[in-house]
């Protein structure tokens, strides 16, 4: 299996999936579209409906990667068991505004005529749903901060992002994974910023990726906070209120990911 | 005394719950819940953030006709065709009809998670302006709201908390793994309380406050490095008790040139070293400087 | 080795893989173990070809033989690294330093420097290799109209002529190397040369002479579509609410039927296929009404990034390539030149010493500017390609544009004097803060 050292880290295999856990993946000076193509195979290969929303590549890519860690997304997406929507398609002509404008689009929001992502919420409502042979339902998001480079509000993006949890996490009992990339500057009050605080409050698991405080190196990519917050009001245990965490070192390879804890990377020892 | 603000000793209050990142609020919330049921006042709670499920997940069963839950979770917009609650509904009328839902007129708690919810759908003067007329209504008793202070400006929390009559900020604290409830509560008189404690919260709701970490082993913040004193752990003295003044005034020190010191120097002794030079006649004394470095 | 070319050339000749198509990713495994062995394979061959004192270009006779028979876009070859379809920048060293070239399809941000002088010269060399490749060249411009630009495009040193001349230099260089070879102790004889001129191991692009300009006949054969904003700008604009602006839309457009109407989509037929180059100079500055250069919170604050994003889609289902260069240095707010970064496959920024303190910095004396990789591409793999040092600078020389690893001049003075020695010591400090990784703490280690 891939990365095996991060499910065993999170908990996480194909045989036991969490009901209801909304996943937030963040990056700062790091790359963390290896945890997407991480996520994407893990719940294929579990046997999940997914829906992925890939707002930033073509989906040959995504099906190149997904291919190096033994899953086949154009098979998954013949038998059924992968949506894909490819933003970079179909958005040039709504971008110029071509052709008639409906809601039927899931990129409809580019025109500029509206205002909210009620049309990609439509889109996602409807792939996740009616999973038949395939469960629990998945959403994989890669990655939301495009959307604030594509003129959506914080505010809209938050109210999508809602309105998928109640969908995904609660009524369907699925998974729900979304990536947001922020910049440098940590005090940034707007934009990437407050979107990422604002769904920290939200999700069950937080992982965040960053570049090495003391800069590039080839041989540790970079380090990874994990943070547990327990599901719903219901869960006690020590500290109650705080999260718990956990940060380690990774390097990315040709199929996978290494984690090992500060200081041990084989470079080191 | 945060205690005493969950369990709502005092009517007409406004309490906020604020919470960050790093620490999150919504148990205290939920313990304000359970608290008001156990005292049989009746409940509403505006959930925008949670599901009916989780509010309704510990509390006790048999309170549960007394608490009423206002879906805000699945549809707060309207998008689908029949929303149940929306967060435009809570600055309209309509609240006031689902507030009174009740026949008896009990005055009831009204808990909201969160503000910070409603705050990005209305502006926040709006929400200011129709907290106060909730509270006047006279149909509340009490409200409670969670604000996650982190994602607003510090001028929209700021008049917030002016409002309150209580705020309970969650903060972590530095002890491991608990958490810090700083709560500050303004009385009708205007007289302000201020204290820290270290709480947690049990599976039935309850809240225990373990310490109160301004009296002792209080986090260590820069305010207080400042205060510490320096001269508290020094491995000198600083001041000299009378008996050692007077032994330091008896030590003669070395190189102080004293008037008998002088003299007795001055004294030629037996026994000590002289040079005497007679010039012989084969001396060859040249006045002139052979290797030119002494200036004559 | 022969045995291993022999297999080689059957499959070769077997699948024309070379052939780009849009959907290039689901070969790209089988491209990729193809090239490792085509790599050995040209290796070998040029060995041979310097033995046997042919001309020295890479290609060898029985190569050229398998080539004939694939039809293959001229100016393109597949990466090493990851089977993409790649095209020259222009500049080799550039090309080694974001990981062998420029994929088609994908989107090269180079951020300007403050005169804009080096940043230009790197349009001009893409452009230029595009002419001489035979591409589409396609020029996008608000300032100076498009055809001046052409028209002042570096001269290529063609092979052909100076074939010889490069023959006997290589010899000679060979010679001084065999003559004046430094006796080294043992303990340090084995270590691997400081290589400081970056470049890889075959030949790729072409080199230009930036003192010529290049011949108008040469320019004239192949088609070049311009887009010079001042001529485009309707009177007036019509105000449907959009996320991106006028300008930018007029472009796009432009970008997107020019690319339908020559087939660039992948409906041209497979003889006639041809990489579009499309360079568009100075995004986001003033001159193509936009206010993120003078705004701390622009008004249209996401009308480049939508553009970009539009650009982007382009590319992606299409045979070309695109370099575009933006003023960061004026952009005010530095969360939009994230979202322009992160929207772009690979990132360069061009810091030139020109008018700052480190024009007179003895540490720098030798180069003319830094160069940063900010981004290196993701394509069809989990891993992006990263560069092995992230120190870089770069010079203009007489008749080249190179880029090499920044390193300390050596002292060669007899007499080293002391105020010099800690001249160079403490702009060394400075560097290492500057530009020495990209650390963002004073911490000093992290394992």
């Amino acid at each position: 299996m891939m990365l095996p050292d991060l499910g065993s880290l999170l908990g996480f295999s194909t045989e036991k999936i969490e009901k209801g856990d909304f996943i937030l993946l963040s990056d700062r000076n790091a790359d963390a579209s290896f945890l997407i193509n991480h996520f994407l195979s893990l719940y294929l290969r579990a046997g999940c409906k997914v829906c992925f929303l890939g707002l930033v590549q073509s989906f040959s890519h995504y099906s190149a990667v997904a291919l190096r860690l033994g899953v086949n997304l154009v098979q998954a997406r013949e038998q059924g068991q992968l949506v894909f929507l490819e933003g970079l398609k179909d958005s040039v002509g709504q971008l110029l505004q071509q052709g008639p404008d409906s809601e039927a689009y899931p990129m409809g929001f580019l025109r500029g005529s509206q205002t909210d992502l009620r049309s990609l919420f439509r889109f996602v409502q409807r792939s996740v749903g009616g999973a038949g042979e395939w469960s629990p339902s998945i959403l994989l998001v890669d990655d939301l901060s495009v959307l604030l480079s594509l003129g959506v509000s914080v505010e809209a993006i938050l109210d999508f992002s809602h309105y998928c949890r109640t969908t995904v996490c609660h009524q369907l009992q699925g998974n729900m994974v979304m990536l947001v990339r922020v910049g440098e500057d940590e005090d940034d009050e707007e934009g990437p910023e407050l979107l990422l605080k604002a769904l920290t409050h939200q999700c069950s698991l937080a992982l965040s990726i960053q570049g090495l405080p003391t800069g590039y190196c080839r041989d540790i990519h970079g380090q990874v906070e994990v943070r547990w917050k327990e599901r719903g009001p219901g869960a006690a245990g020590p500290g109650g209120a705080l999260a718990q965490k956990k940060l380690l070192q990774y390097k990315v390879h040709d199929k996978g990911v290494s984690f090992f804890a500060r200081g041990t990377s084989s470079a080191v020892l | 005394m945060l205690l005493d603000v969950i369990q709502g000793t005092e009517n007409g209050g406004f309490v906020i719950i604020q919470d960050t990142v790093e620490c999150c609020g919504r148990q205290l919330l939920q313990s304000c819940i359970a608290a008001a049921l156990h005292r049989e006042e009746d409940v509403h709670v505006l959930a925008f953030e949670v599901c009916e499920e989780d509010v309704r997940l510990r509390l006790d069963r048999k309170c549960e006709q007394r608490l009423c839950v206002h879906n805000g979770y699945t549809d707060p917009l309207g998008w689908s065709e029949h929303p149940l609650f929306t967060v435009h509904q809570f600055i309209s009328e309509e609240l006031n009809v689902h507030l009174s839902g009740s026949e008896e007129s009990k005055p009831a708690t009204l808990v909201i998670d969160s503000l910070s919810w409603i705050l990005r759908h209305h502006p926040p003067a709006v929400v200011c302006q129709r907290l106060q007329e909730l509270r006047r209504g006279g149909a509340l008793r009490r409200v409670v709201a969670l604000l996650h202070c982190d994602l607003h400006q510090q001028g929209i929390v700021g008049s917030l908390c002016h409002l309150a009559t209580a705020v309970i900020s969650v903060v972590p604290g530095d002890r491991g793994q608990q958490a810090v409830a700083k709560t500050t509560r303004r009385t009708k008189s205007g007289k302000v309380t201020h204290e820290e404690e270290y709480f947690s919260v049990k599976e039935d709701l309850t809240v225990t406050v373990e310490s109160r970490p301004s009296h002792h082993g209080r986090p260590q913040t820069e305010e207080d490095e400042r205060e510490v004193d320096p001269a508290a752990n020094l491995t000198f003295n600083l001041r000299l008790s009378e008996g050692e003044k007077e032994a330091k005034e008896k030590l003669s020190l070395p190189f102080v040139f004293s008037a008998e010191k002088k003299s007795a120097l001055l004294q030629p002794r037996p026994g000590s070293g002289r040079i005497v030079y007679d010039p012989d006649a084969s001396d060859d004394f040249d006045p002139e400087d052979p290797d030119d470095d002494l200036a004559v | 080795m022969l045995a291993e070319s022999g297999i080689l050339l059957s499959v070769r000749s077997g699948s024309p893989f070379l052939i780009g198509s849009p959907e290039r990713s689901d070969v790209s495994l089988l491209v990729k173990v193809l090239m490792n062995m085509a790599m050995s394979v040209s290796n070998t061959g040029e060995r041979r070809s310097q033995q046997n004192t042919r001309p020295a270009c890479n290609t060898t006779s029985f190569q050229k033989k398998s080539r004939s028979k694939l039809v293959s876009i001229p100016g393109t070859r597949p990466s090493v690294q990851n089977g993409q379809l790649i095209v020259s920048t222009g500049v080799t060293s550039l090309d080694y330093v974001i990981g062998g070239g420029l994929a088609v399809g994908t989107l090269l941000l180079v951020e300007e420097d403050k005169y804009d002088s080096y940043s230009r010269m790197l349009l001009k060399y893409f452009l230029a290799e595009g002419v001489v490749c035979g591409h589409h060249v396609f020029l996008g411009s608000a300032r100076d109209p498009p055809d001046e630009i052409m028209q002042d495009l570096p001269a290529p040193i063609l092979d052909d002529i100076p074939s010889n001349a490069v023959n006997m230099g290589q010899v000679t260089a060979c010679d001084s190397e065999d003559q004046g070879s430094m006796k080294i102790a043992w303990r340090y004889q084995n270590l691997p040369k400081v290589q400081t001129a970056l470049a890889s191991s075959s030949r790729f692009g072409h080199y230009y002479d930036a003192s010529k300009t290049m011949a108008r006949e040469l320019r004239e054969a192949v088609k070049c579509s311009t887009f010079f904003l001042p001529h485009e700008l309707p009177a007036e604009s019509h105000a449907e609410p959009s996320p991106i602006s006028e300008a930018y839309r007029l472009l796009l457009r432009s970008i997107q039927e020019l690319i339908r109407q020559e087939g660039f989509d992948g409906t041209a037929p497979q003889k006639s296929r041809n990489i579009l180059r499309i360079g568009l100079h100075s995004l986001g500055s003033p001159l193509w009404a936009d206010d993120i250069c003078c705004e701390e919170k622009p008004t249209q604050a996401s009308s480049l990034t939508s553009f970009l994003y539009g650009l982007r889609a382009l590319l992606r289902s299409s045979l070309c390539t695109c370099m575009v260069t933006v003023p960061s240095h004026l952009i005010q707010n530095r969360a939009i030149m994230d979202r322009v970064t992160r929207l772009c496959d690979t990132a360069i920024a061009l810091e030139s010493f020109r008018g700052s303190e480190r024009e007179t910095n003895p540490l720098y004396k030798d180069y003319h500017g830094l160069l940063h990789v900010k981004q290196t591409p993701h394509l069809n793999c989990l891993v992006c390609e990263a560069p092995d040092t992230k120190d870089l600078a770069f010079k203009l020389k007489r008749k080249q544009f190179s880029i090499e690893r920044l390193h300390l001049p050596p002292d060669l003075s007899d007499t080293v004097s002391r105020s010099s020695k800690a001249d160079v010591a403490e702009s060394a400090r400075l560097l290492s803060s500057a530009c020495g990784g990209l650390a963002t703490s004073n911490k000093h280690l992290d394992f």
